[in-house]
């Protein structure tokens, strides 16, 4: 796994592992594709709910987007689509320029251990692996060679270098979503995904984890999408993308809380 | 609570579809078990023959014991015969009959033997047909059945001698008529006697004059008026209304004698003394299954009990982080076990009645059992099994509920995603101790080399088993841990996932491992124990004859003493000598209680000799004469050569008996060869069969051919196979039809092991599709970890395929030590006897189950996608 290295030793997050058969499709201009790219998606479920209805969005490599909304704004479909995890009804998604909707369940899977990371507000560590081996699981199902200096480097600014060998089920809640984040960033994904991280989180845990993702932004430059309800927390972010009723009706640069909230009060009285 | 138990149980359908499916299938069996037992007690054979009388005097057909249940007797004990004119005074007594039966059979114009049911008693004297149902016979004219009616025309004097009458049914199969002359061979003696009459009611019988009846009955030697004659029975006809009166007259009258007075149903107990004595049977054959039912049963209903206990964690978790007690949750998930299990029982218990009657069918068909004899089908096994199990399922489930109850709320919460990380040491303790005590019950085939004793294989197995399912986890743990260790770096992600799973999660493992186990430890344990102790008697058997050939004449009731000598003077037999089996009671003293136990009793005479070889020990056979007997080696520690031996016959005479000999073929022959001299008259009147030792030429094969062409009804069987007809232990198969060369026993404990084993197998795949889909969230996190279904897939045949690995080498070392055992016992060698695919085919069996088991739910849950999974499963 060769790679840039980023500054305090970190590599960069580019994306160097090519697993899945998909090549990117690499622009004539040289310019990097972005991160994520919705185009014109929409997401039907059985029985005719409109979950997502003709969304278009693009997030930048090393950008930190929150996405908001009221509950049943379509703001998880609209990640799951992204990720690969569902596949739009209409549209094309794509990650670092690779089309997911042309791929089968199985070259999604090998696509997203390499190029994407999640983490989800219940944590979902296997409780029967130590937290270094939920870390590594990634790497370990992709067959890739672990690379221990990264690996070192991150289990160090997840701070669980003293919890390696325990269980998930030894540690606090916080303890468990850094965890969660550093699993998400074994393979150096192209984007992680945060569905609702700091939802089953205290203020101040959550806090620190926001701080953590936020770092990993700046200090990597690691792309980071993340579904949430909680004003400050999105507040966190350098682009707001507000959802209702499966659109995007507001983009936000760098929003107060103050003013997230606002905007999100008025969509659920509306 | 119940209401919240009833309606949290909709929800968990499929977690407690294992619970009713346990107990349903355990209903079923302690109903079944149940039936027999209670039908033992309490069920009737409806009379036949003597349907007609109302009053039946017999002796005693039992022997009670204090504080036991009584011993019945198989062979008929005889009734004064003076009683018949005592009793015939009595006011309100229409005619008083005294019955006998003795083996007879008619020769058809053929010359072969006309089947006519049970030849062994079909003779009687022509007062016994006062006895047949609504028999008008004494008028001049009988009615008729409408087939035969100038035939029917019988006189009320009935034949003289030289005649007979003949049942319609017997009448019709012989092509015989009022006036022809008929061939009969009574008693063993042939002659031709007129048909005087025919006796309506389609069934068989020969009657002959009283006189003639009672000289061939043997009870009199031809004297009816001699003070010593005696009859099997007296039946009386009363006037109408006056049956109880009657009865407690008699029954004043004859209690001094020890005689019983029987009316209504109870007729039917003393028609066949046989018939009943099988009755007595059913307490120790539901008896003798329960052991291992109950057993089996426990832990099949505990480990589904866990399965959903397991499976709704959560939802306990989280009533008690809304406030409710430890207390109230054992008591809710108990309550909804309850529920459920009512649920099943219903159908299980009718299912038990179902299973009952096929169980009888087996019996009957095996001749353990008299077909004739009903089952009684009242409400208390299946009250007493819906009993039984909701107070097995109560405890059960608070105990499979004790520790998510006591968590603090929270706690509970959090740890309903995972499990306990450490398995409880005091399981581990018990476990390890069950299996310790296993090898103690293991040893019993070594002490005593009897079918009893080999039993004592099959339930170390079990209790063995059992023991395995508390050491599962930490067992299955370890063995994960060293995998762990020894895997190689390059070991694919599947394999490591699957080793980690292993010892992550000890106690769902150690579950499906246990289950598996004891598959293969049962199958093994109880199917080798049936095929290991026939083999030894078979081979005891084959070992004892060393005749060539065996005479019996199933058809004509027994071989006559006449036909035996006969054949000794045919050319090149060097010696012949009669084979017959009986039953006797013998005290049997047991961890210091005596009790009086019924077993069956070969009868040989000092000609046995000649014919057997019986591994004497000690003493003579030629010595076998008058009250003596010879004991087998195990009984020769307390009764050695020159002691005598109390002894109850058949037909409940006590005798004290001199033993004579100790023989080394107790399996074949039995703990007590009785002499012929000491069982005649306390017998059967025939011999079941004689065995023939010639000098092995073909001219001697050819004379036995000839002899037996020669004389109808006579049959020729190959040594040792004739000789199995004749001893062994089972006492009704003078005719070796029905179900070949497997003796009843196997017969009806292969059976049971075959629905024993489809419940357990039942049971294995509720425990792992349970397990495989509470699995539903971890797969769906390693999903979205980045593991593609394939290697979902390949890691769960991994677990499948350790689980399976480890299940069978732990059920193979649990059954060596006990098969080993009952090896040495039975066979000296440390190998029991069976059909060699056995061990692999249980091996297939639990492979092929384990991967389709987990393989299915697998595939169902990878349908779903991770994301929708993980929404579902919070």
């Amino acid at each position: 796994m060769g790679g840039r290295r980023g500054a305090l030793g970190f590599p960069a997050a580019a994306p160097s592992a090519r697993v899945g058969g998909a090549a990117p499709s690499a622009p004539v201009d040289g310019s990097a594709p972005p991160a994520v790219a919705l185009t014109n998606v929409s997401k039907v479920y059985a029985g005719g709910v409109r979950a997502l209805d003709d969304v278009t969005l693009a997030v930048e490599r090393g950008s930190f987007v929150a996405v908001m909304g009221p509950s049943g704004s379509g703001k998880s479909t609209l990640m799951h689509c992204a990720a690969g995890l569902d596949s739009p009804t209409r549209g094309r998604a794509a990650i670092a320029g690779i089309d997911l909707t042309r791929l089968d369940e199985t070259a999604r899977t090998e696509l997203r251990r390499t190029h994407v990371g999640f983490v989800f507000q219940a944590y979902n560590l296997l409780p029967s692996l130590s937290v270094m081996d939920n870390i590594t699981l990634p790497l370990r199902l992709a067959g890739a060679r672990p690379d221990h200096e990264w690996l070192g480097a991150l289990v160090e600014r997840v701070g669980l270098t003293d919890r390696l060998t325990h269980r998930p089920g030894e540690l606090s809640g916080g303890q468990q979503q850094r965890a969660a984040i550093a699993r998400a960033l074994a393979a150096r994904p192209a984007v992680v995904f945060g569905d609702e991280p700091t939802g089953a989180l205290d203020l101040r845990t959550g806090h620190e984890v926001l701080d953590l993702l936020r770092d990993l932004v700046d200090t990597l430059g690691q792309t980071v999408v993340m579904v949430t309800h909680d004003p400050a927390a999105a507040a966190r972010a350098d682009r707001v993308v507000v959802m209702a009723d499966g659109r995007v009706v507001d983009s936000l640069e760098a929003p107060t809380p103050a003013r997230l909230a606002t905007t999100l009060t008025a969509l659920e009285v509306r | 609570m119940l209401h919240l138990a009833a309606r949290m149980a909709r929800h968990r359908a499929a977690a407690l579809l294992a619970v009713a499916c346990a107990v349903l299938g355990a209903a079923a069996f302690l109903t079944a078990i149940g039936v027999l037992a209670e039908s033992g007690l309490r069920s009737h054979v409806a009379p036949q023959r003597l349907a007609g009388a109302d009053v039946v005097v017999t002796a005693s057909q039992s022997l009670p014991q204090p504080g036991d249940l009584a011993v019945a007797l198989p062979e008929r004990a005889p009734v004064p015969a003076s009683l018949v004119a005592e009793l015939a005074g009595l006011p309100g007594v229409v005619a008083a009959v005294g019955d006998v039966s003795f083996p007879a059979a008619v020769i058809g114009a053929d010359g072969e033997v006309v089947d006519a049911g049970d030849a062994a008693s079909a003779g009687h004297g022509w007062s016994s047909t006062a006895l047949l149902d609504g028999a008008a016979l004494f008028g001049s004219a009988a009615p008729s059945d409408g087939e035969e009616p100038p035939d029917s025309a019988a006189t009320s004097a009935g034949p003289a001698i030289g005649q007979v009458a003949l049942g319609s049914g017997l009448a019709a199969t012989a092509k015989a008529h009022v006036g022809d002359r008929v061939q009969v061979i009574a008693a063993g003696t042939p002659g031709t006697y007129e048909v005087a009459a025919v006796v309506p009611g389609g069934m068989g019988g020969v009657y002959f004059d009283d006189v003639t009846a009672l000289r061939l009955a043997g009870g009199s030697g031809g004297q009816a008026a001699a003070p010593t004659a005696t009859v099997d029975l007296v039946a009386l006809r009363v006037e109408p209304g006056a049956v109880d009166e009657v009865a407690d007259t008699v029954r004043d009258l004859v209690q001094d004698a020890g005689l019983i007075v029987s009316t209504g149903d109870a007729r039917g107990d003393v028609e066949s003394p046989q018939a009943t004595a099988g009755r007595g049977l059913l307490p120790a054959i539901a008896g003798s299954m329960s052991g291992v039912t109950l057993l089996v049963v426990g832990f099949i209903v505990a480990g589904a009990l866990a399965v959903s206990i397991s499976a709704q964690r959560r939802d306990l978790a989280l009533l008690r982080a809304v406030g409710a007690t430890p207390r109230q949750v054992r008591s809710l998930a108990a309550w909804q076990a309850t529920v459920v299990s009512v649920a099943a029982m219903i159908p299980g218990v009718a299912l038990g009645y179902l299973l009952a009657e096929r169980l009888r069918h087996v019996l009957a068909s095996s001749g353990m059992l008299s077909p004739d004899l009903p089952l009684t089908f009242g409400p208390l096994p299946g009250v007493a099994a819906a009993v039984l199990l909701v107070l097995v399922v109560q405890p059960a489930a608070r105990a499979a509920a004790r520790r998510v109850s006591r968590l603090p709320a929270t706690e509970a919460v959090a740890e309903s995603r995972t499990e306990p990380r450490t398995p409880s040491r005091v399981r581990a303790l018990t476990g390890g101790a069950l299996i310790v005590g296993s090898l103690g019950i293991a040893v019993t085939p070594l002490l005593a080399r009897t079918p009893e004793a080999a039993i004592g294989a099959s339930l170390a197995g079990i209790v063995a088993a059992i023991g395995l399912a508390l050491v599962g986890p930490l067992l299955v743990g370890g063995v994960g841990r060293w995998l762990a260790r020894r895997l190689p770096a390059r070991a694919s992600a599947s394999t490591w996932l699957a080793v980690a799973h292993t010892h992550g999660h000890s106690l769902r493992v150690g579950a499906a491992v246990s289950t598996l186990a004891l598959v293969v430890v049962f199958t093994l344990t109880y199917a080798f124990t049936q095929t290991t102790v026939l083999a030894a008697a078979a081979g005891d058997l084959r070992a004892a004859t060393t005749a060539q050939a065996t005479l019996s004449a199933p058809a004509l009731g027994g071989v006559s003493d006449e036909v035996a000598a006969a054949v000794r003077d045919l050319p090149g037999v060097e010696a012949v000598a009669p084979l017959s089996t009986t039953t006797v009671v013998a005290p049997l003293t047991m961890f210091g209680e005596t009790t009086m136990e019924s077993a069956p009793a070969a009868i040989l005479t000092p000609d046995s000799a000649g014919v057997l070889d019986l591994d004497l020990r000690d003493g003579d056979l030629a010595d076998l004469r008058g009250d003596t007997v010879a004991v087998d080696a195990g009984s020769a520690r307390a009764h050695p050569v020159g002691s005598t031996l109390d002894l109850v016959l058949g037909d409940g005479t006590p005798v004290r008996a001199e033993v004579v000999a100790v023989h080394g073929r107790g399996l074949a022959f039995g703990s007590i060869i009785l002499a012929g001299d000491l069982a005649a008259g306390h017998s059967a009147h025939l011999a079941q069969s004689v065995l023939v030792r010639t000098d092995g030429t073909a001219a001697a094969s050819e004379a036995l051919a000839g002899f037996t062409a020669e004389h109808p009804g006579v049959v020729l069987l190959d040594g040792s196979a004739g000789a199995s007809a004749g001893a062994g232990a089972s006492a009704e198969a003078g005719g070796a039809d029905g179900l070949g060369a497997v003796p009843p026993e196997l017969w009806i404990n292969l059976v049971v092991l075959a629905v024993l084993l489809g419940y357990l197998l039942l049971g294995v795949v509720n425990t792992l599709v349970a397990g495989t889909l509470e699995r539903r969230h971890e797969i769906a996190a390693l999903r979205l970890a980045g593991a593609t279904p394939r290697q979902v897939r390949s890691m769960m045949r991994r677990e499948a395929a350790l689980a399976s690995g480890v299940a069978l080498a732990a059920g193979g070392l649990l059954s060596v030590v006990p098969l080993a055992m009952l090896g040495i016992g039975f066979l000296d060698r440390p190998l029991p006897a069976g059909p060699w695919w056995l061990a692999p085919g249980v091996a297939a069996l639990v492979v092929v189950l384990a991967f389709a088991a987990v393989e299915l739910p697998t595939r169902r849950t990878l349908r779903t996608p991770p994301a929708r999974m993980l929404a579902e499963a919070l």
